[in-house]
């Protein structure tokens, strides 16, 4: 049952992480193509972007460890 | 898992204070290494940097454009020893996990202190709380009591909860990122030590891909939590809305 909760809590903040992502790099790399003399500036917000946006799936990961190693 | 933390109980005989002594000892390493490697950048200036000053330069450099993006330097040079600080003590704690896992028998005693929740939400609570005083310092009590209800009386609880959600997320993601990428490189080294020949093998070259991807992962950690310090600072100290 804990392996279970895991891998749920796992799939999901992975589907969470991915789309987010997704979004924020795609729209960077939009910009970078409208303006290709911003791409430093873009590139620094997009990972500052990347790094909120994946806050709470990595604490989803942090999660499913504790269950998997704690509960049997 | 297999790595018990070494904790001393009790202690001065007070019943509720525990303390982590694989903690207490990396967060002296890393403030050791940290001050050794400012105390070298900064011997014997020269008006043409190499070496450490070079690379203090850099830092610092990076620091002040990271603070004149959130708020206007002027009222915001105080905070660029605060903001070096930071950056280079989280990178450094960072890094020390990636390069080795230290354990003595059952115990783990080297990693990184920044794994440890305790750490990451006591600095996350120490930078909300810096912000808090420099608000009721910059702008006066009233006002800041009054920026609680902007910008409808409403909003209250709104402005409530968005603290605690700010200091939780701000010591949580340092956490789980450095935690999770300590786990997996605890789990690939029993891969390639507690298994056969086959499984050295084969998680060579992922155990190298973790590596990399862990410091890179340690280095974009120590900007984020500068950059939203100045930002949750700035929120609190300029008032142009």
């Amino acid at each position: 049952m804990a392996l279970l909760a895991a891998a749920i809590a796992i799939g999901l903040a992975a589907v969470g992480a991915g789309i987010g992502n997704g979004l924020i790099v795609g729209r960077t790399i939009e910009g970078i193509a409208r303006q290709p003399e911003l791409k430093s500036q873009l590139q620094g917000t997009m990972f500052l972007g990347i790094g909120l946006v994946e806050a709470l799936p990595i604490i989803a990961v942090v999660v499913a460890l504790l269950d998997m190693f704690v509960f049997r | 898992m297999e790595h018990e933390a070494p904790i001393l109980e009790n202690a001065f005989g007070i019943p509720w204070l525990d303390f982590n002594l694989s903690n207490v000892f990396m967060v002296i390493v890393t403030t050791l290494i940290v001050l050794v490697l400012t105390i070298l950048g900064a011997r014997k200036l020269q008006m043409k940097p190499k070496g450490v000053q070079n690379f203090m330069e850099w830092i610092l450099e990076f620091v002040r454009g990271l603070i004149s993006d959130s708020m206007d330097w002027k009222m915001a040079k105080v905070f660029l020893p605060l903001g070096l600080a930071l950056i280079t003590y989280i990178l450094t704690a960072n890094l020390l996990g990636v390069i080795t896992m230290v354990s003595v028998g059952d115990t783990l005693w080297w990693k990184s202190p920044t794994s440890d929740p305790g750490i990451t939400l006591s600095l996350a609570v120490f930078v909300i709380l810096l912000s808090h005083y420099y608000g009721i310092k910059v702008k006066g009590t009233k006002k800041y009591l009054k920026s609680y209800f902007q910008p409808y009386p409403v909003f209250l609880p709104i402005n409530l909860i968005e603290e605690f959600a700010n200091t939780l997320t701000l010591g949580l993601r340092l956490f789980g990122n450095i935690y999770a990428g300590e786990v997996l490189l605890g789990l690939l080294v029993s891969l390639m030590m507690h298994t056969n020949a086959l499984g050295f093998v084969g998680g060579a070259i992922p155990m190298l891909a973790w590596q990399g991807f862990s410091i890179f992962i340690g280095g974009i950690q120590a900007y984020i939590f500068t950059m939203l310090t100045m930002v949750y600072i700035s929120h609190k100290i300029s008032s142009e809305h």
